[in-house]
């Protein structure tokens, strides 16, 4: 039976969001969270193959307890169960510490319900490391696709999977075997618009609430901060690229246009040696 | 739940605004299974005002109001007019005394929270609400309406009674004839407003409040609106300032004027750019306002409907009162629904105590008596510019006249009066205001 999974993750909006430029820390505060966008694309996704093969869609997500408005989304769009991973001991983790809870808890679900695929965004907006996908895939040795475009065929009686994934030059198709994982862009599902009796149906389930001690037990030692070897030693703000000066050729000639162009170019300290120029 | 279950409740209400809020928690508390229908992401993301809620509606609902830790800005501890000439301010503004009342009777709120929290706390009495879903039409059988259609697959959902709280543009109230005709331009107020940031204390300082337990709300008249029939405000959040105009629809559209040149220039007006100087920008936007109030108030209820809120344009104008409206008018729909459920007759004649309980109430007797004002604005289009560039006028030269001979400094005040509209006019206008007003 075709069994996927998704791994997704609550977000603030960073389209609202905002930069304390005295702290460097983002401001939380009143910010709405959202369903990482990649995320419910993936989910889209996930469900769009369970419609075509039957079987099922499990969504997980660790996050703190208003994660299951998120959870709620994935439902409405055609999951079938959704667990909550949720304890204070997970707090503070960074993507190394979240690719251990995450990899075990889907090593539970795979030992009773066995999962063909395993699905992530390619990133979440918050802090685009793009690291908890294929950190997941390496601990639990699976293959890893990531960026996936497109899924082009599932095959479950020969156990392989057909994706596309974009590079930055062309698409790859990659071919591999069942259980993947994969790491998805927007193009890899539209998002679906719910039926009423499915919308309603979301709005009114409790997902699943799994701890650090049940249904499986963690290592407290591989948890939250105490697991996580990542330290930020700064953050801040990019300067803000000034508009840059225009030098018009109906003013100055085409001539007049290069020369000041590269007078200032090369007036740029080291400039001139580092293009081997004589001033 | 069974996915295939018929969706089936007690009451419907469209639309998680204030008023639609307030119907669901009232009809809840009285034992209705209530759905509301909200078109949003999220309760409070499509709503929008200057603005100012006023806490004798919002206790009406919940007595325990204030337990409840609702999201308000500051209480409005400082109100009035302020009239604007080309360069000078007059202040006529009031606080301390009936202003500073035991609770304060107006807090400032920014609706976007405000409304998400409304809406949480119907949820609080039962309610169930369903967002990210637009109502299309009605379902009928033999003539009455029994549900609703959603613009979402096997979208139904029925309900002996279903409570319009649509919002300004009311099409479903149209669709039912409810209303005999679209938004009329004459009658319907643009309001575009920028929610500036600034540190509470700046704000302080600039409109002189005493710390961020006060905060101002200010009706703006005179040189804000080009010249157009509108007026300006000014509102202080805890760390923002809503600054906004509104103009009617018809005159922006006669004038060629755009909404935002004409925000722009308020906002640039020699005695409101200081007050928003290096703040920066948070929010951008504009709603419509159904300022017809009485002339253009649909039909309030039919077979299985009533209507409620600004979608039965419930606006007083000059009083600045519509929120207070649409909560109070929610809540009659809902004592109403709980009644017809008693009663299981959910006929006109049966809904027709909703408008019984209007009547008795602010919201008809005010909407009746203003009901020239829109009339009288459009008849007056100079009003809101000629007067208060007066009394810029003659308080500025009364209180500068030194060593003027004050005769001739009378003389010169009448004269400011007269050359902008004959004394006979002028007084035309007063008692026409004052006939308006008085709702003769």
């Amino acid at each position: 039976m075709f069994h996927a999974l998704v791994s997704i993750k609550q977000v603030p909006d960073t389209t609202n969001i905002r930069i304390d430029p005295e702290t460097n820390n983002l401001i939380r505060q009143g910010v709405p969270t959202i369903l990482n966008p990649y995320d419910a694309h993936a989910v889209a996704a996930a469900v769009e193959w369970k419609r075509k093969l039957g079987g099922k869609v499990t969504i997980i997500t660790m996050g703190p307890p208003a994660a299951v408005t998120s959870l709620r989304e994935c439902i409405e769009m055609g999951a079938d169960r959704a667990i909550l991973i949720s304890a204070r001991q997970f707090a503070g983790a960074d993507t190394w510490a979240t690719s251990y809870v995450l990899a075990e808890v889907i090593n539970e679900i795979h030992s009773k319900d066995p999962v063909s695929l395993v699905f992530f965004g390619k990133q979440a907006i918050d802090g685009d490391t793009a690291q908890v996908g294929p950190g997941v895939a390496v601990r639990m040795d699976l293959p890893v696709v990531s960026y996936a475009v497109k899924i082009r065929e599932v095959n479950l009686e020969e156990h392989y999977v057909i994706i596309e994934r974009k590079t930055e030059s062309r698409n790859e198709v990659i071919k591999t075997s069942l259980p993947t994982a994969l790491t998805c862009e927007k193009d890899i599902a539209e998002i679906p618009y719910a039926s009423l009796p499915d919308l309603v149906y979301s709005l009114r389930y409790e997902p699943e609430v799994w701890n650090a001690e049940s249904p499986i037990t963690f290592d407290p030692a591989q948890l939250g901060l105490k697991g996580s070897p990542t330290t930020v030693f700064k953050t801040g703000t990019p300067e803000k690229h000034s508009a840059g000066e225009v030098f018009k050729v109906t003013e100055v000639g085409l001539d007049g246009v290069v020369k000041t162009a590269l007078d200032k170019i090369l007036a740029v300290e080291g400039m001139a040696s580092m293009l081997g120029v004589q001033k | 739940m069974d996915k295939n279950e018929k969706l089936v409740f007690d009451v419907i209400v469209v639309g998680a605004g204030l008023s639609g809020s307030a119907a669901a928690a009232i009809a809840a508390r009285g034992g209705l299974k209530v759905a509301v229908i909200e078109r949003g992401q999220n309760p409070g993301s499509k709503n929008y005002f200057g603005g100012a809620l006023y806490t004798h509606s919002l206790m009406e609902i919940y007595p325990d109001f204030w337990d409840r830790k609702p999201p308000l800005e500051r209480p409005v501890t400082e109100t009035g007019f302020w009239f604007l000439s080309t360069d000078g301010l007059v202040k006529a503004t009031v606080q301390g005394g009936k202003v500073n009342s035991n609770p304060i009777d107006a807090y400032v709120a920014l609706r976007a929270k405000f409304d998400a929290w409304w809406a949480e706390q119907a949820q609080k009495e039962g309610a169930f609400i369903i967002p990210k879903t637009l109502v299309v039409d009605f379902i009928r059988e033999n003539g009455k309406v029994v549900g609703v259609k959603t613009d979402r697959d096997q979208g139904d959902i029925y309900a002996p009674v279903v409570i319009i709280t649509e919002g300004v543009n009311n099409l479903l109230t149209q669709k039912l004839g409810l209303a005999k005709h679209d938004l009329k331009g004459e009658s319907s107020a643009l309001a575009v407003k920028q929610l500036i940031s600034l540190p509470a204390a700046t704000i302080n300082a600039r409109f002189g409040l005493t710390d961020n337990d006060h905060g101002a709300a200010l009706s703006v008249m005179g040189d804000v609106s080009m010249g157009l029939p509108g007026l300006g405000f000014l509102y202080t959040g805890v760390d923002c300032v809503s600054v906004g105009v509104g103009v009617t629809l018809e005159a922006l559209r006669e004038a060629g004027i755009k909404p935002y040149e004409l925000l722009q220039r308020y906002m640039n007006h020699p005695m409101i750019a200081p007050l928003i100087a290096g703040g920066r920008l948070m929010e951008y936007g504009a709603h419509i306002i159904p300022e017809g109030g009485w002339s253009t108030m649909p039909q309030l209820y039919t077979d299985g409907v009533m209507v409620a809120g600004d979608a039965a344009s419930m606006v007083n104008a000059l009083h600045w009162e519509g929120t207070n409206m649409a909560i109070v008018a929610g809540k009659s729909a809902a004592e109403t629904a709980i009644e017809a459920h008693q009663k299981k007759d959910f006929s006109a004649q049966s809904l027709s105590s909703y408008r019984a309980r209007l009547d008795k109430r602010f919201i008809m007797k005010d909407l009746r008596q203003y009901r020239n004002l829109s009339h009288f604005l459009k008849t007056h289009p100079d009003f809101m510019a000629i007067y208060p560039t007066f009394l810029n006028d003659a308080l500025g030269m009364f209180f500068t006249g030194f060593g003027k001979p004050k005769g001739q400094l009378y003389k010169d005040i009448l004269k400011s009066l007269t050359s902008r509209r004959p004394l006979l006019k002028a007084v035309g206008d007063i008692v026409a205001f004052g006939r308006t007003i008085i709702g003769i």
